[in-house]
């Protein structure tokens, strides 16, 4: 097997890893559901900030009118891709923030570097996959427009850098940075 | 350490589960029907010009209900918006019906160009069919723009390009392409202008998105805004607070 065979393999298994650490203990997995469940209602509502806003502050309980208009606004505007890239990276959300914990609580001490090592992946990815709407509200009118796939490629990336993450990170609970020569 | 040694079948179980259960509640939400839509058919449109006290230039803009209506609903829309198609079939029927029928208020349609690559040209075409229809049969804008966001399909804005204009634009009794085509080759620069007016005017107004609206009382110089389709309530009671500034 070549160096390059070998270090892809490595990254799969600890891509693999990962993905199961939440499956590691009902606390995990509970943290994991709760963040994926919470990360998609701010992305499908962050995709027309203004709209949740009034809404929501209207009547707090039509908050589901507003997720489930603007989820089928996602669909219309991205397509079932798009819609597809917003639920995997709201499932990979969850995972990467039960990491994030977990590296927290074993290195409380420096506990900052463990926390800034992930944040500007998940903001990134965050930002990447709500689109036009925090474009919008920055004042970029048609900034979405002007992307490529109806800004999919973006949302790829965003994903792409969590996946990256989380293949470096591995089972947060083993110590793999490090490489034996 | 093993990984995987307190993996579980149960938690794997629970966990694919409630992947399935959240996918399948996404996909549900995305493609479920909209629900019985209504008609409505102005009886009433006005071609006017000069500005309104709240800055919105009138000429070349479609206007909808009575000339002397109290409240004026300036109308942001884009012809690749979903959110804006649902707002005209699901809202603006009863809207139309409770408030523009009623003589209270009149709906301007405003451009801002917001969605994909052709909501430009797609605003062009809007403008120049009003252009060709205003003065004689307003009706056939009605018919014209009706038919454009009917032309709409889900997954993504592909479809709109010149084709599909053209094709829509024949599809309506009244117009022709020709006609529509000219006007948009003499007069590209100052629609422009006055779409670059209306999307300017929109900014100011803290309007990011379409669907949006500002609802103006011209006399009592009170306005509010309404931001995405929200239900029919919600603008019925901004319009009732706003009718009575």
């Amino acid at each position: 097997m070549s160096a390059a065979d070998g270090t892809a393999h490595r990254h799969l298994r600890s891509l693999r890893a990962a993905l199961t650490y939440p499956l590691t203990s009902d606390r995990r997995l509970l943290v994991a559901g709760g963040t994926t469940g919470l990360t998609y209602l701010v992305l499908v509502l962050s995709t027309f900030p203004q709209f949740s806003v009034q809404v929501v502050s209207r009547n707090p309980t039509d908050i589901g009118y507003a997720v489930s208009t603007l989820t089928r606004e996602v669909y219309l505007t991205t397509g079932w891709t798009g819609l597809a890239l917003v639920v995997l990276y709201a499932l990979l959300t969850g995972v990467a923030l039960t990491h994030t914990a977990a590296l927290y609580r074993q290195t409380r001490a420096s506990g900052v570097s463990s926390v800034a090592t992930v944040l500007p992946g998940v903001l990134a990815a965050g930002c990447a996959s709500c689109g036009a709407g925090v474009l919008g509200m920055l004042g970029f009118v048609g900034a979405m427009a002007a992307l490529p796939f109806q800004g999919n490629l973006l949302r790829t990336a965003g994903i792409l850098l969590l996946v990256g993450f989380l293949a470096r990170t591995g089972d947060p609970r083993t110590c793999n940075r490090g490489e034996i020569p | 350490m093993d990984s995987e040694s307190n993996i579980t079948r149960r938690r794997a179980l629970i966990a694919g589960g409630a992947t399935v259960v959240f996918g399948g509640g996404v996909a549900y939400l995305a493609s479920r029907s909209e629900s019985s839509s209504q008609e409505y058919t102005p009886s009433t449109y006005q071609s006017l010009d000069g500005t309104t006290g709240y800055g919105v230039e009138l000429a070349d803009r479609p206007v909808v209900g009575e000339r002397d209506a109290p409240v004026d609903m300036y109308y942001w829309t884009d012809y690749l918006c979903p959110f804006c198609k649902e707002f005209e079939r699901q809202t603006l029927p009863k809207l139309g019906q409770n408030y523009v029928e009623s003589g209270e208020v009149r709906l301007v349609f405003l451009s801002y160009p917001n969605i994909g690559q052709y909501s430009m040209p797609s605003a062009h075409w809007d403008r120049c069919v009003w252009r060709q229809s205003a003065e004689s049969e307003p009706s056939t804008y009605w018919d014209w723009h009706g038919e454009a966001f009917d032309a709409q399909s889900g997954g993504g804005h592909d479809w709109a390009d010149e084709e599909a204009f053209a094709s829509i634009t024949e599809r309506t009794d009244g117009i022709t392409v020709p006609a529509v085509d000219e006007c948009r080759r003499n007069n590209a620069d100052e629609i422009r202008s006055d779409i670059e007016a209306d999307v300017s005017l929109a900014g100011n107004s803290g309007v990011r998105g379409t669907p949006g609206f500002v609802l103006y009382n011209r006399d009592a110089d009170a306005a509010g805004k309404i931001v995405g389709a929200h239900p029919y309530e919600n603008f019925a009671n901004a319009l009732d607070r706003v009718l009575e500034a």
